[in-house]
């Protein structure tokens, strides 16, 4: 079972009546990995865990989980899973403690002592009735049900949207250090969100998605490496043209240029320096630089005016 | 020692961490002997995946740069690098060229890069003393 995939998605399409919500979606997270599902308000990422989950059913295309078809095999991969969405709902009548005690009877494992280390992490109180938790609150709530469980795949969708920044931070802090630490090879995230900027130390790998497509998937460090912001300045305004090969010119005004490289930040180097600048700089991109530059339409060519 | 990370560097994210933790044992500001901080915590506080410290751990101690005691975590090493001399200075002569680059770009002169080279190891040799002393 470990030799399969945590995830495995394959031109998965899922209409909406005449709208594509997914339209041909391939990507495939290992285990252990922490994958990061980026794109856009309405740009498929909901519609895609639903399928994992089996809450919706492709029109065509194949999802696996841990190898397994969700549809046929419901049950396995939901032992298997824990998932945490953007908006959680509990039992209205049930206290925190009684909601905790609920979950823990549908799962073969629950680690209470995670579970009430979380709990004061948190601050909840078990006595509280689950009506009168905020926001926040049972968003923590909701993780302390997934974590405890010890699943070998944890999906986040939108987990810290409409959260305020300390509830953010103690989220993160809790998927890192109570869920991965448990066994860090069987435990794999794959979390859906726009907010990138402060997944981006735990993400592994990522796919970017926009109208129900893959735009691009790659490694974190990788995509960092590749994608380079080049900045230079010179001692007077630049005449001519600069052939820059495929980068796309950023800026420029007078004397100074930024350009984005993807992949050929030597060559754009090369060429600027070619010009003798009085300063060079290169600058990685950071995931959330990524996504807008990979959604952005290509401006023109780097031809200087 | 504190550790801070740049996703704007380029750099992997482990190799950060190993290259600011031989940084913090070459300054003095972590000593022989005194250990890491253990791997969840430290993740915790970076905010980074658990796997990455782990694999700049791994790095670090295949390096020769900290050793792992079963139970007990991680400690600095105290014999200094196990490689060869002419091996670390290999190693070395790749970053010194980013920075003999760098300088030309700058347009700094040959005697001011010396110079600073030389105010650099100064300075570092000073915060070694000192934390000796304290």
């Amino acid at each position: 079972m470990t030799d399969h995939a945590a995830i495995h998605i394959d031109r998965l399409v899922r209409r909406y009546g005449h709208t594509d919500a997914v339209n041909g979606l391939t990507l495939e997270v290992k285990p252990g990995r922490c994958y990061g599902f980026f794109g856009r308000n309405g740009a498929g990422k909901t519609t895609t865990i639903k399928c994992l989950l089996n809450l919706l059913r492709p029109t065509s295309g194949t999802v696996r989980v841990f190898g397994l078809d969700p549809r046929k095999a419901e049950v396995a991969v939901k032992s298997r899973i824990a998932y945490v969405p953007d908006y959680v709902a509990f039992y209205p009548w049930m206290t925190v403690r009684q909601t905790l005690d609920y979950f823990a009877a549908f799962r073969a494992r629950w680690n209470r002592a995670t579970e009430s280390a979380l709990l004061d992490r948190f601050r909840l109180d078990p006595r509280q009735n689950t009506t009168h938790l905020s926001k926040g609150q049972r968003t923590q709530l909701a993780l302390i049900t997934a974590i405890c469980a010890e699943p070998e795949l944890l999906v986040l969708d939108e987990p810290t949207a409409g959260l305020d920044p300390i509830v953010r931070r103690e989220f993160i802090e809790a998927v890192i250090g109570a869920y991965q630490e448990g066994d860090p090879g069987r435990r794999t995230v794959f979390v859906s969100t726009h907010l990138i900027a402060e997944f981006e130390g735990l993400i592994d790998e990522f796919t970017i998605i926009e109208d129900g497509r893959a735009v691009l998937s790659s490694d974190a460090d990788r995509a960092r490496d590749r994608y380079q912001k080049v900045y230079a300045r010179f001692a007077a305004p630049l005449g001519g043209t600069l052939d820059l090969g495929a980068a796309r010119v950023l800026k420029q005004n007078g004397r100074e240029i930024e350009v984005l490289a993807e992949g050929d930040a030597e060559l754009v180097v090369e060429r600027l320096k070619a010009r003798s600048p009085e300063v060079v700089k290169t600058e990685s991109l950071t995931l959330e630089e990524i996504f807008v530059a990979a959604l952005q339409p290509a401006r023109g060519s780097a031809a200087l005016a | 020692m504190r550790l801070q990370l740049n996703f704007k560097s380029g750099k992997p994210v482990y190799l950060q961490i190993v290259d600011q933790v031989r940084a913090a044992v070459a300054a003095g500001s972590i000593r022989a002997g005194e250990p890491l901080p253990s791997i969840r915590p430290l993740a915790e506080e970076l905010r980074v995946n658990r796997n990455t410290v782990a694999k700049a751990y791994t790095e670090l101690e295949s390096q020769g740069v900290i050793e792992t005691a079963a139970g007990k975590g991680c400690f600095v090493r105290n014999t200094g690098t196990p490689l060869k001399k002419k091996a670390c200075l290999t190693l070395l002569a790749e970053e010194v060229d980013q920075a003999v680059v760098q300088a030309h770009h700058l347009q700094v002169t040959r005697a001011e890069f010396l110079k600073l080279v030389e105010e650099r190891l100064d300075s570092f040799e000073e915060q070694r003393h000192r934390k000796v002393a304290t």
